[in-house]
């Protein structure tokens, strides 16, 4: 006989909508991810073809539809932008984690770390396109859009490269210097390469940021979709990314074939960023495990 | 006694090395002081050449030019001539002080020494200016080899000075270099924004630029306060959709949800995160626009782009900022806090709502913060979805965003137009630095707490 029971269930109304809400926000969080994503790949990837990925564009020449020329400056962008800012990253990572007494100085990089990547892309564009592509005469060019690229990535390199090494046990720092090291050959020999996978994770994400950055790119590297030519002769010259690829083509389009190579380009940009994400997931789980 | 070294013998050697480093040191300072006096820079203006040397660019009162039809002294800039001294006094003052054995402070100055032709050359395009002003298109700067040699030998003076100490010194030295460039980044942007966005705010006025209501450009009219009405509005919006939900995903990331499930949704969240901002703006593009579109009740009032499309876009955009840190937070409250409430009866889903999160209510505003900063700040995926027409906001008509108002017009404009558009860009770092600066008062307000 339930009803006689001791041991009543209540049901509370509050506390069952409460739930409900909890559940459908997560709800909302996943379906809207799951929307985009599927909409894009289902969209993208009937038009993803070898010719696609290999051939130049052209505005004009209904043969050369291909994403080649933005392919390769967007890797351009990437490498030299990280060749540019993870040595000066991981050097400030270090200098905080390892030299730095707690100090004004100390303050000061931090605070200015955080305010860094709190300033939106449009203003680190505005200021790249006065100070390297006017003062520094570089016009609107790839090494302008890295160098603006630089400055913006510098705080997740920082940052994330300064939690890997936190992480790095002080035993391991004590008994190299037991043992006779040098500090900088502590640092350079055991911290460093215990914190690899943290440091690596820092520039997976960073590359992540660069593939996707757009605002930034606009006015710096502008909007050039030539086939480049040679290594230098391109970084000096305009050239535009994946995603002011797609910006480009989504706002020019008028007709249907026109908005396939803007679906084709997003779902490239979607698979590419997926697979940072993914990356950088299995870099820092070996570091957990590590 | 062969192949024994006696500490003697060493200190002799060590000591040798350290003369070598700083003779080495001085000679390569000694080039640099040379150089300011060989040719240095060529001007081309048409059809005359100049070519000074640093020591002629500090003392001569200006270059020349013959134009077509104006003739005129173009004078070089005061921060040419400062910078031209600074560098020759301080490479001088850096061979010294290697000399008298101050290493630290010979590579200081030798560094700084070595900074000054990056102003020169920022400052060349000052003349340049002047120059394009008496009608002359054709000019060309060419820097030649001692230009070349005081920037890099200032770099290798500096750093053969800082080694005369040890590598442990020089290796510490290079790391705290590297570590302010992030403190001078925002010191120049900072300057930069400012000095680039005051002169049109003064010509303008503050009041005209600020409170004017309407802007076009062609009739020279700048005032920007739909802009910044839009702008706010967008993220209010933003931030009444997206913080509900994005609290409520951190709840169920941290505290409701099943392991399995959580592990599930959270690299949902971290990939929201990682999507680039024009692939949002395309998303809006094609399906939230038309859907606002053709909505019944909305039909025959808009052509849906609007602040609407634009809030429904941001609010996701801020999402995985806002459950991210919130997250973090409530992982942070004690456990015992739980507990407590637990064992005074309360429910779960009330120790939740009544104290965990009150608990964490700190890092949750933080992250609001936060998601308010990506909000104002959002170019690209607004300009697809926002229809970009200078309107005040209103839900369902098109709108232009600080953002976006720059982001559209920088292309083309010219003279005050390009100087209004830079003072947009000022307003909108204003905006960020408060944000910026409340975020990181709170969120340290929320440590202590924690510490407590």
């Amino acid at each position: 006989m339930p009803s006689s029971s001791l041991y009543v269930k209540h049901r509370r109304p509050k506390d069952t909508a409460l739930k409900f809400l909890i559940n459908a926000a997560a709800a909302v969080c996943v379906v809207t991810l799951l929307g985009i994503i599927g909409y894009i790949l289902f969209n993208g990837i009937p038009y993803i073809t070898w010719k696609f990925i290999s051939t130049p564009y052209s505005e004009t020449n209904d043969e050369w539809k291909g994403i080649l020329p933005m392919i390769i400056n967007t890797m351009y962008i990437v490498v030299i932008t990280l060749l540019i800012s993870a040595p000066v990253g991981i050097s400030s990572a270090i200098y905080l984690t390892q030299y730095a007494k707690q100090g004004r100085l100390v303050k000061a990089i931090r605070f200015t770390t955080e305010i860094l990547s709190g300033i939106p892309s449009i203003i680190f564009g505005l200021f790249g396109y006065t100070v390297f592509c006017i003062l520094f005469r570089l016009q609107t060019s790839i090494l302008a859009g890295c160098l603006t690229m630089a400055i913006c990535i510098l705080p997740t390199v920082i940052r994330t490269t300064e939690e890997s090494l936190l992480a790095v046990p002080g035993s391991y720092k004590e008994g190299a210097m037991a043992l006779g090291a040098g500090k900088l050959r502590v640092v350079l020999g055991i911290v460093l390469p215990c914190a690899m996978p943290g440091v690596l994770t820092a520039v997976v994400l960073a590359m992540g940021r660069i593939v996707g950055e757009s605002a930034a790119l606009l006015f710096t590297s502008g909007l050039s979709y030539n086939m480049p030519k040679g290594f230098w002769e391109q970084i000096f010259a305009s050239g535009r990314t994946l995603t002011l690829h797609l910006y480009q083509t989504a706002r020019e389009a008028n007709s249907p074939d026109a908005m396939n190579i803007a679906y084709a380009t997003a779902a490239v940009l979607l698979v590419l960023v997926f697979l940072l994400n993914r990356l950088a997931g299995l870099l820092s789980r070996t570091f957990r495990k590590g | 006694m062969n192949g024994i070294i006696t500490s003697a013998e060493r200190e002799k050697k060590e000591s040798k090395i350290q003369n070598g480093k700083k003779g080495l040191a001085a000679m390569a300072g000694l080039i640099s002081v040379v150089c300011f006096f060989l040719p240095y820079i060529t001007f081309v203006f048409k059809n005359t050449v100049y070519t000074v040397s640093a020591f002629q660019l500090a003392t001569v009162k200006g270059f020349v030019v013959r134009g077509p039809e104006l003739t005129g002294l173009v004078a070089v800039p005061l921060l040419t001539r400062i910078a031209v001294i600074a560098g020759v006094v301080l490479a001088v003052a850096g061979v010294l002080l290697i000399v008298f054995n101050k290493p630290v402070a010979a590579g200081t100055a030798f560094v700084i020494s070595g900074m000054t032709p990056l102003i020169v050359l920022m400052s060349a395009s000052a003349i340049q200016e002047a120059v394009t002003q008496l009608n002359i298109s054709e000019i060309s700067v060419d820097y030649l080899w001692p230009y070349i040699y005081i920037l890099l030998g200032g770099i290798f003076c500096s750093v053969l000075s800082l080694w005369v100490r040890g590598t442990e010194k020089l290796a510490e030295s290079m790391f705290l270099v590297f570590s302010c460039v992030s403190v001078g980044s925002v010191l120049i942007i900072t300057i930069y924004i400012f000095a680039a966005g005051a002169p049109a705010i003064l010509q303008i006025g503050l009041g005209n630029f600020l409170f004017g209501a309407t802007w076009n450009a062609d009739a020279q009219q700048f005032g920007i306060l739909p802009l910044i009405l839009s702008s706010i509005a967008g993220t209010v919006g933003a931030i009444v959709i997206g913080v509900p939900i994005g609290i409520l995903t951190s709840v169920f990331l941290a505290e409701t949800a099943r392991p399995r499930l959580a592990k599930l949704v959270h690299p949902a969240v971290e990939l929201l995160a990682g999507i680039p901002s024009v692939v949002y703006g395309f998303f809006g593009m094609l399906v939230i626009v038309p859907a606002i579109r053709d909505f019944p009740p909305f039909r025959d009032h808009t052509i849906g782009d609007s602040l609407l499309a634009a809030v429904i876009i941001l609010a996701i955009m801020v999402l995985p900022t806002i459950v991210n840190v919130s997250e973090t937070s409530l992982r942070a409250v004690p456990q015992s806090y739980r507990e407590a409430s637990l064992a005074l009866g309360a429910t779960p889903t009330i120790t939740i709502f009544k104290v965990v999160i009150p608990a964490a209510r700190s890092g949750i505003l933080a992250g609001v913060i936060l998601g308010v900063g990506r909000a104002i700040g959002e170019t690209m995926a607004v300009i697809m979805v926002a229809g970009n027409v200078a309107n005040m906001p209103s839900l369902l008509g098109t709108v232009r965003f600080l953002t976006t108002g720059i982001a559209m017009e920088m292309s083309y404009a010219s003279g005050l137009h390009r100087q209004a558009l830079f003072a947009i860009g000022l307003v909108l770092f204003v905006f960020i630095m408060i944000v910026n600066v409340s975020f990181t008062y709170i969120s340290k307000r929320g440590v202590q707490m924690d510490a407590e």
